[in-house]
């Protein structure tokens, strides 16, 4: 193991002038005083046992104890798995089953409400049983939405994500010193977390959160500034920006990422405010991939320097020396150096611009988080309750169900709750007496055919 | 509220559901306190009953009548 197995941290994402300002959580915290959090937050992770080449899960909400946390477990020289705060008890505890954590960190106390930017809480670290120190030299491990199958553990090292730093740092309209961020995206995904995070802390920009995550509370969060500044988030978030406003003097332009923008929304931004709205494209496996921030070429992006991409059968693939699943081997999402982005895409052989066309599998986007209809399909047939389910998605999660004797809409309800992240459920359970069935007899998934099915039910079904 | 809820990816107001996503609630909750000029206090029991289209439209009357008298 190397000397100081958390020196990258330390050296990328803490050092810096003390008085420097980072980070805006209803008020601001200066390099320095995140420092000190981090030393103490050091000390929480330490007594509950974690060790160089250790093993920690930090499922936290959004909040300056999750940075700290973070950047302290990072700096022990610790191998990091995030959870998404508003994974349900059983998908905690999967999880949690396949990585095996030594240390295991939650929320002590918290203090949030709906639509909050940040949340105040309190870091409780526990010592798991049974728990593994790190197998392999990545320091950060998350999950992704599987599309066939269980979901795929994403393995990243230190000098992958100092790679993905250094693209951000190359790209010129990104922010820089001494500007501000305003960050609307989840921290624990690849888009909050390393285009917002670590690239704040890397290049000395200073990360804002708004109170909440309305379009005023944001607008105000970007006028509370004088330095250029740029709000990132996912397209959803833009979408709601532009329903009112007007120009935002220290506002130099929006980036968003997570799912593919909507023909009329970077000339309705722009219309708004005045300035362009970036587009990023990347993926958990690998950070940001390829960008149009000045929005030039919208809808499509140029490549982010040093990526390498083409496409194979209609599908993007990404140049990647190493694969970045670890446990389960799918050799069908990455082979012989090539990652296997699932989206369809087209490159210009001219200009090298690549135009995301559309996803090649079951993997849909609710405000950028991804969910595997597919997965929901799977939770939802095994229940005891359910005799046939199809999911359909039609811009929101639709299920189709026919139950069985004792089945209850209720009783499914319930268990789904008990099961899925309220992100992955169903908007509507719509109950038929029978699956319609296409003429092999095969279950149809054609949306009207299974609209017109639960129109004709008769009255008493929800 | 159905015409804001509409507005969201420029629907036809029939096109709306009863059910409301967590996204469509961030959409609702931001318009109204911009065409009202307010703040909305929500908890997560105020966040419960908003799960429908006629639990909003109630639970937010409830709270602009609140605010004005406030």
């Amino acid at each position: 193991m190397a000397e100081n197995p958390g020196e990258w941290a330390s050296g990328a994402l803490l050092d810096g002038d003390p008085g420097d300002p980072c980070l805006w959580m209803g008020g601001p915290v200066t390099r320095g005083e995140l420092a000190s959090l981090v030393d103490a937050r050091q000390g929480l992770l330490e007594s509950a046992g974690l060790r160089p080449g250790g093993t920690a899960a930090i499922r936290l909400p959004p909040s300056l104890e999750y940075v700290a946390v973070l950047l302290a477990a990072w700096r022990i020289g610790a191998q990091v798995s995030l959870l998404d705060h508003r994974l349900v008890r059983r998908e905690v505890d999967n999880a949690m089953d396949r990585l095996a954590p030594q240390v295991v960190v939650t929320a002590d106390s918290v203090a949030t409400a709906p639509m909050m930017g940040y949340a105040q809480a309190v870091a409780r670290a526990q010592t798991r049983p049974g728990g593994r120190p790190a197998a392999t030299p990545h320091v950060l491990i998350q999950l992704s939405s599987g599309s066939t199958g269980p979901s795929k553990v994403i393995a990243r090292t230190a000098a992958d994500l100092l790679a993905e730093l250094g693209r951000y740092e190359q790209l010129e309209e990104y922010p820089r010193r001494g500007e501000r961020i305003v960050v609307l995206a989840s921290m624990v995904h690849v888009l909050g977390l390393v285009g917002g995070l670590l690239h704040g802390l890397h290049a000395g920009a200073e990360l804002v959160f708004p109170d909440r995550l309305t379009a005023m509370s944001i607008r105000a969060a970007v006028a509370a500034g004088t330095e250029p500044t740029t709000v990132l988030g996912v397209p959803f978030h833009a979408e709601l920006l532009t329903t009112g406003g007007g120009p935002l003097p220290p506002l130099r332009r929006m980036v968003v990422a997570g799912e593919l923008v909507r023909p009329w929304l970077p000339a309705r931004f722009t219309a708004t405010y005045g300035v362009p709205l970036g587009t990023m494209y990347g993926m958990t496996e690998l950070g940001v991939i390829a960008t149009d921030l000045s929005g030039r070429n919208a809808p499509a992006v140029a490549p982010a320097p040093g990526m390498s991409l083409r496409v194979a059968d209609g599908e993007l693939l990404a140049a990647m020396p190493a694969s970045p699943y670890i446990g389960l081997i799918d050799d069908t999402r990455w082979a012989d150096g090539w990652l296997h982005t699932r989206d369809a895409a087209s490159i210009d052989q001219a200009t090298g611009l690549v135009t995301i066309l559309g996803r090649l599998d079951s993997q849909i986007s609710v405000g950028g988080l991804k969910v595997d209809l597919t997965e929901v399909e799977q939770v939802l047939c095994a229940l005891p309750g359910v005799d046939s389910a199809v999911v359909a998605y039609d811009g929101t999660i639709e299920a189709y169900l026919v139950l069985r004797e004792d089945g209850q809409v209720s009783g499914v309800e319930a268990a789904l709750a008990e099961q899925l992240a309220p992100f992955k459920r169903p908007r509507r359970l719509r109950v038929l007496s029978a699956m319609p069935r296409t003429a092999t007899g095969k279950v149809s998934r054609d949306h009207a055919v299974l609209r017109a099915a639960a129109e004709a039910q008769p009255a008493g079904t929800p | 509220m159905v015409a804001i809820l509409a507005a969201m990816g420029d629907r036809a107001p029939d096109e709306v559901s009863e059910e409301i996503s967590s996204l469509e609630l961030a959409w609702l909750v931001s318009q109204v306190e911009e065409r009202y000029d307010t703040t909305l206090e929500l908890d997560d029991a105020a966040l419960a009953r908003m799960m429908t289209v006629s639990g909003a439209v109630a639970t937010i009357h409830q709270m602009l009548e609140g605010a004005a008298d406030g």
